[in-house]
């Protein structure tokens, strides 16, 4: 296993570790400052600055939400990861979505971000 | 596997795909081969996959693989794409699609795509 690999995914999981917990100062460390995020339900790109205010206006949406089942690989310049994420809504219901990130990294900070899921699923609780 | 092969290989699925030359994925897809979709949220097999290709065509006059984007690790690629499709009524659709694959001794032995499946009316030419 490479440096490189070791580092990216580091940096995968400290993303995924600080979005579950809240923490957006430790999201924005991951981040480069010229970074966008694509996303596939919307098909719109957004800066850093609109995703991490949304991270801080949906950390209250939910109850919970974990990542899991990463499954992370990496490239040269950035890495994959496909997970889980679980929701836990505040009364109780459960959502379960299959998601795939693709991150490119430079200098160890991601400078883009897409995101694809099924947006159909969101009402898919339990 | 090397980058080169790896990165061939994907090209020839992909083209295979879009021209619909069955008897290429045949080829190219190993035959424990396992494809996943997270609209499904199941693993369908290699033959069935074959087996449903002309059903996946119904209603659509021509399907082209652009934008391609793709990346390769060490035993695999993943491929960012959009999938351009014209109905036969002449409507022009596009879906927005993330496949990660694993390949082996030049061939894939695994697919899992990702996709919105809200997005299908609109490719459809359906009601949005």
């Amino acid at each position: 296993m490479s440096a490189v690999d070791t580092r990216h995914r580091r940096l995968c999981h400290t993303l995924f570790d600080a979005i579950e917990q809240g923490d957006i100062a430790a999201v924005d460390a991951c981040y480069a400052p010229e970074m966008t995020m694509w996303f596939n339900v919307t098909g719109q790109t957004s800066t850093r600055e609109e995703n991490l205010a949304a991270l801080t206006t949906g950390k209250g949406l939910h109850r919970r939400r974990t990542y899991n089942d990463r499954q992370i690989r990496t490239f040269d310049d950035g890495f994959i990861a496909q997970y889980t994420c679980h929701v836990v809504a505040h009364n109780g219901a459960q959502v379960a979505l299959s998601a795939c990130l693709v991150a490119e990294v430079h200098d160890d900070k991601i400078v883009k971000l897409f995101e694809y899921l099924d947006s159909g699923k969101f009402g898919a609780r339990r | 596997m090397n980058e080169y092969e790896i990165r061939e290989l994907c090209e020839v699925f992909f083209d295979a795909y879009q021209d619909g030359r069955v008897d290429v994925l045949d080829r190219v897809l190993a035959d424990d081969c396992i494809i996943w979709h997270n609209v499904f949220g199941r693993e369908t097999t290699r033959d069935e996959n074959l087996a449903r290709y002309p059903d996946s065509y119904v209603g659509q006059r021509r399907r082209t693989y652009n934008d391609r984007i793709v990346n390769t690790f060490h035993d695999g690629f993943v491929i960012q794409y959009t999938l351009n499709g014209v109905m036969h009524t002449g409507h022009k659709g596009a879906l927005w699609i993330c496949i990660v694959a694993q390949c082996r001794d030049g061939k894939i032995t695994r697919i899992d795509e990702y996709m919105d499946s809200s997005k299908f009316a609109a490719w459809m030419g359906g009601p949005r």
